[in-house]
């Protein structure tokens, strides 16, 4: 349940660190809240120095792990110990080279297969 | 059901990352409720009780770890009877290998085929990497470079033809020519890079302990 102020962790090695969601746009049916696998758009609120990406950006990021219960079609109950996004551009390339953690398979039947194949754990 | 399905994805096997069996077994069996690896999860089912051998093995080591023997005989005796009473009802962990080795030709002919269809349209430094060991989402992929959008697009919408006439997968991922461009046909994945793309996100290191597929032509255009 990621919704306008949330922070959330990057899962990636783009080189910002940490992130807060200011609008949900990619979020299907409930609009209020994203969930795995939807696009947000937010500012970057910590970077790492002398990367592209720097403070008080804003950017636009997948969820990819949330500490809400994601339910799977298959009825598997996942949930994680954070909340965290990947970096994308406005053409859904990832700005990061990989990511980091596991990841839910539900992202590749969202079009986001990219993610899914620089994950070194897909769940 | 779920065991048969760790097996037959391979288990010994480094990651990209170390996948715990767990998710694995749980990914596979949910294919095989609605994936495209549908027929060949169900096909495990008929092979249950065809491994008489392995049931053995298995019933041995899993009685071993309850019951403490005394002796060599004894062990030996009490061994054959829980056999009998409970051999038939454990089943092997191992799939057929005739069909997984059937689903995974096809599978390789249609890589290589699509290989060759993006060597015809002069795309450079095609390479076949078979990752069934390594992630258990897919088992082919298809990395290489074109040099403009209008390259990729004419690649992409090839491989989407012959996909859908030759061999009717239809491809997900992006129907737009993007600078990584990601075809999706379930068992094969495509990626479509432009040169600077390519070198940034280095996939061929990331999936570096994969297995190259030799390709019956020539892959460097010059």
């Amino acid at each position: 349940m990621i919704q306008p102020q949330t922070l959330l962790n990057v899962a990636d090695n783009s080189g910002a660190r940490k992130l807060m969601c200011i609008r949900v746009i990619g979020a299907a049916g409930n609009q209020r809240y994203a969930r795995i696998g939807d696009v947000i758009v937010a500012v970057i609120k910590d970077a790492v120095p002398q990367m592209p990406l720097e403070r008080s950006e804003v950017i636009r990021a997948v969820i990819v792990r949330t500490c809400k219960e994601f339910k799977c079609e298959d009825g598997i109950i996942i949930r994680y110990d954070d909340n965290a996004a990947v970096i994308i551009d406005q053409k859904g390339n990832p700005k990061g080279t990989r990511v980091f953690g596991a990841i839910a398979e539900e992202l590749r039947e969202l079009n986001f297969t990219k993610i899914v194949s620089l994950a070194p754990e897909v769940l | 059901m779920g065991g048969a399905a760790i097996s037959s994805h391979g288990l010994a096997c480094a990651p990209p990352g170390a996948v715990p069996p767990y998710p694995r077994a749980r990914r596979a069996s949910a294919a095989a409720a609605a994936g495209h690896r549908s027929s060949h999860q169900l096909l495990l089912r008929s092979d249950l009780p065809a491994h008489p051998i392995l049931c053995r093995a298995r019933s041995q080591s899993s009685s071993s770890s309850n019951v403490n023997f005394g002796g060599g005989d004894d062990a030996d005796k009490l061994l054959e009877d829980l056999i009998k009473q409970h051999g038939e009802v454990v089943y092997s962990l191992g799939s057929s290998p005739a069909v997984e080795a059937d689903d995974d030709a096809e599978c390789l002919s249609f890589a290589v085929s699509l290989a060759k269809v993006a060597s015809e349209i002069k795309a450079a430094d095609i390479r076949v990497l078979c990752v069934k060991r390594l992630v258990y989402w897919t088992r082919f992929f298809i990395i290489l470079t074109a040099f403009s959008n209008a390259q990729i697009d004419a690649i992409s919408s090839k491989m989407r033809d012959i996909g859908e006439k030759q061999f009717s997968k239809v491809a997900s991922g992006d129907t737009k020519p993007n600078s990584w461009t990601l075809l999706d046909f379930g068992d094969v994945v495509v990626h479509i890079f432009l040169p600077q793309q390519r070198a940034f996100y280095n996939l061929e290191e990331f999936y570096g302990n994969a297995t190259p597929i030799e390709l019956p032509f020539d892959t460097q255009w010059q």
